[in-house]
Formats: structure tokens, sequence, C-alpha cells
């Protein structure tokens, strides 16, 4: 029975990636096939050939989440460690829900007018700085648990051993820190990955991430390119999460603090 | 005199925490300083270590006034309540780590690790992380991250708070026996009586934010603000 209620469960969170994995090999599904016509490897040698212009989205879609992840984590672990010893740290923490009081989409609405005075309206770096927005206050509220009195003291600690503050960060802080980093890193990437409003707002549709093309496909009503586009949207969430379970539970584990 | 601290103050958010506070310490000499929670013990340890700045006030180390140097420069260790092993090192790894701050090579790390290991009765455990540790043993660990720079005072806020009766007895022999190999001069802050009086070469009381420094342990034991005379009387009571 519980093998049964196993493949059950498998077979239904296998069938949506089996199905649009399925359908990105598909052509000519007509009124009542219950399946395509013909089966093609078309779309996915266009995709290698960048016939469709997705490949150049799943490399753009890529670097920038990259770019938007790390820039974020490491600014937002820094910056959180100032808010969290800083006398006012409960009104820069509160601040930092702006982003998600408003949704990014309205917070972007209202930088819009900045990013084309700036020039970067319309433009990958116009798109990475409006991820920052929403994304560095996230790691500085994530991070804010971190930064504790022990964590302090264990600071103060390696000053008084006649370590510098550079010694404090590479000996002490980043090292004991790697779990929360590294967890950080993930969440700040797929924040980055699946983000669509602020993109299509402050891009303009000229910085077509894969996120974005899986929606004009869909409205496009293009199912086979589509579900490439999907394929391919969910396949780094999938290897972030194998990396996630691989790699941070062990971490999670080895740096219990006595 | 070694150390010595003269007319100290801080006031945190308006309350004065610690009034005017003199007093020195003679080098080699272990003081034992007896407060309470929220008596300024802690902060007084701080500025003197050079995490906290005074309000007034100098510190002299050795007849240097060192209130304006860095705890870096001060070769100063604060020893806290919680033995605060680094999670990510192993026992040999935190004993060695104010050495490995200052480049000391490999091979005179090990060689000097090993040695404290061995004077800290640690054999055995030198490759276990401190997880692994009993609380006597990683308080034993933190002592010798501390020792093996040979620092020039050592601070411990009650470093034996959290262990039980009988472990706090071995780790106060093993202190008394540390302190007299190397030569250790220290403030040793406790709200325990007993302690005090055992670690000690000279004695004190800190009792909010006020500073009292005893002659010799028979003026201690005379003030009946230090608590021994109703010790004192509560055994007595118990004789009769």
């Amino acid at each position: 029975m519980r093998r049964l209620q196993r493949i059950i469960l498998l077979v239904l969170v296998l069938f949506p990636f089996v199905f649009m994995l399925g359908l990105s090999l598909g052509r000519d599904w007509g009124y009542p096939r219950l399946i395509p016509a013909t089966w093609t490897l078309e779309h996915w040698s266009s995709l290698m050939s960048g016939g469709n212009g997705l490949g150049a989205s799943l490399i753009l879609s890529l670097g920038l989440s990259f770019s938007v992840s790390v820039l974020a984590t490491g600014l937002s672990f820094w910056g959180s460690r100032l808010v969290a010893y800083h006398p006012r740290r409960n009104l820069f923490l509160r601040a930092a829900y702006f982003p998600y009081v408003f949704a990014p989409v309205i917070l972007g609405a209202c930088l819009q007018y900045f990013f084309i005075v700036s020039g970067l309206y319309g433009k990958l770096g116009g798109v990475l700085t409006a991820q920052l927005f929403i994304t560095i206050p996230y790691g500085l509220l994530y991070f804010s648990s971190f930064w504790n009195t022990r964590r302090k003291a264990m600071e103060e600690l390696v000053y008084t051993l006649g370590g510098n503050t550079w010694q404090a960060y590479r000996k002490v802080l980043l090292p004991t820190a790697r779990p929360a980093i590294l967890t950080c890193f993930f969440q700040l990437f797929l924040i980055s990955w699946f983000e669509y409003g602020l993109t299509q707002l402050i891009g303009v549709g000229k910085v077509d991430t894969l996120t974005l093309q899986v929606f004009q496909y869909v409205t496009e009503s293009n199912i086979f390119l589509a579900a490439l586009a999907s394929v391919l949207l969910i396949l780094p969430p999938v290897i972030l999460l194998w990396l996630n379970k691989r790699y941070l539970f062990r971490l999670n584990t080895e740096y219990t603090t006595p | 005199m070694y150390l010595r601290i003269k007319q100290l103050e801080k006031t945190f958010g308006g309350q004065r925490v610690l009034h005017p506070t003199n007093f020195a310490v003679t080098q080699g000499q272990v003081l034992s300083v007896l407060g309470r929670s929220g008596s300024g013990k802690t902060t007084l340890l701080k500025i003197i270590a050079g995490l906290e700045e005074p309000d007034r006030g100098e510190v002299f180390l050795d007849n240097s006034p060192i209130t304006t140097w860095s705890p870096q420069k001060r070769g100063i260790v604060y020893l806290y309540q919680e033995p605060l092993l680094f999670p990510h090192l192993t026992v040999r790894e935190n004993i060695g780590f104010g050495l490995s701050l200052r480049r000391v090579s490999t091979p005179d790390i090990s060689r000097r690790v090993d040695e404290m290991i061995q004077h800290l009765e640690l054999e055995g455990q030198a490759e276990k992380m401190p997880d692994q540790l009993s609380g006597g043993q990683r308080q034993r660990v933190a002592f010798g991250r501390a020792l093996i720079i040979n620092p020039k005072v050592l601070l411990l806020d009650e470093p034996f708070a959290a262990l039980d009766s009988q472990t706090r007895g071995q780790m106060q022999q093993l202190f008394k026996k540390m302190a007299a190999r190397h030569g250790i001069t220290a403030l040793f802050v406790t709200h325990d009586l007993k302690e005090a009086l055992i670690m000690g070469d000279q004695l004190a009381v800190i009792r909010k934010g006020h500073w009292r420094l005893y002659e010799d342990r028979e003026s201690f034991m005379r003030d009946p603000e230090t608590g021994v005379q109703d010790e004192l009387a509560f055994w007595e009571q118990w004789r009769s």
C-alpha cells in the first residue's frame, strides 16, 4: 500500500515535468488527438543553433540571476551587520519590508522615472539594478538573525586574540556563515530567476529573460516553444534544490555552535 | 603596578554603569572581582579589553596609557562566560587560532599546541570538533586558545558559571595551576563568593558600578557587604 502511495506521489510530482518535456518534442497537436501527431527534436536543435532565441535568453537569465544573487548576497551580508549593530536597527529592518509591502512592480513604477533619467530604462543594467532593489532587502532580513550577541562576542574574541576585521571575516564570520550565505544565494537566485513584473516594467521588453519568454510564447499560443522554455526555466531551480539537499544539509549539521 | 585603572567612568543611555573607578593589579597576580549581574563588571572588562570606550578615565598597562589603543594592540584577552569555540575548527585549530593570526610557522604552531594540549590534559581530543566535547573540555580549549599567545592580561568574565559544581572545582584547580605556570596577570570576575576567594591573590567587589579593592583577605572577609559574614553565620547556625 505504501509502495502504491509512493508511486502515485511520484507520478503526480513528475507528471508536469515529463509532460512539458514531451510537449517540447511534439508538433501538430490538433483536436481530438490525445498526443501530438509527430515527434521531433526540431525545437531543441533550434535552441542549440540559436534559431528561436531561447538559448540567448537562457544565457542572459543565468548571467542576470547569478550576478543579482552574488551582488545581493554579498551586499546584504555586509549591510546586515551594519544594520544589526546599529542603534536604530528596528527602523532599518522595518524599512526593508517596503518592497514587499508595496509589491515589487509598484516599487518599480515608483522608481521608473529615475531609471529613465539615469539611462537605465530598457537596459540589462537597469533590470539588474531594479532586481537589487528587491533582493538586497530580502537578504538584509534573511541575515538579520545571523548577527546576534554570540556572533558579536566571537568577533570581539578574534580582536582580543590579535586579529583584524579582515581576519575576523575570513577566519570566523564567513566560514560560520557559509550555510546561511549559500541558502540566501539560492533563494535570491530563485527570486531573480522567476521575476516577471519588475523585469518587464524596467526592461520594457528589451531584456528578454527566460521567464518573459515563457509568458510570451503562452500569449502567442505557441505551446511547443512555451513547453521548451518551461523545461529550461525549471532546470536551474531543480539543480539548485538538488545541490541544496546534497550539500546544505551537511553544512547545517556541521556548524552547530557549542 | 602592571595594570592600572584611573578614574574610569561609563554611562549608557543616561544611566551610569561605572562610577569613577581606580585600582591596580600587580604583574603575575590574579584579582578576583565579586559582582552580581548588572553591577558593571562586564562593562569594566570590556573597557580594559578595548571593546568599549570609557566616557572618562585612563587604562595603563606596564605604565603605558592604552585607553585609545585597539584591542589587537593591547595583548589583553577577554574570555566570556561561554567558551565560544569556533564551531568550524577542531580543538587543535581552535587552540592554535591566535598563533595563526600572527602567521607563526605551521611546525611551531603544531609544537606549541601539542604542549598546550598536554598542559590542559586534553590528550586524544586534538582532532575533535567543539560539539564533541564536554562543557569542561570546551572551557579548557578556550583557556588554551587564550594562553598560547602569552597575553599580557587575561580578563575572565564568569568563565565557570555554566559548569556543574564538580567540573567547576576541577577547572578552578586547573586555572590556578596554569596561572602559576604561565605567570598570568588576570582579572577574574565571578558572582560566587567561594570562587572569588579561591581564585584571587587580591580581592575586590563591584556593586552598581561602585568599585572597592581590599587590602587583604581579612578586610574582605570582615566587610559585611561581601557576604562572607552572612555565609559564616549560615554555617554557624547549623553547627550550633
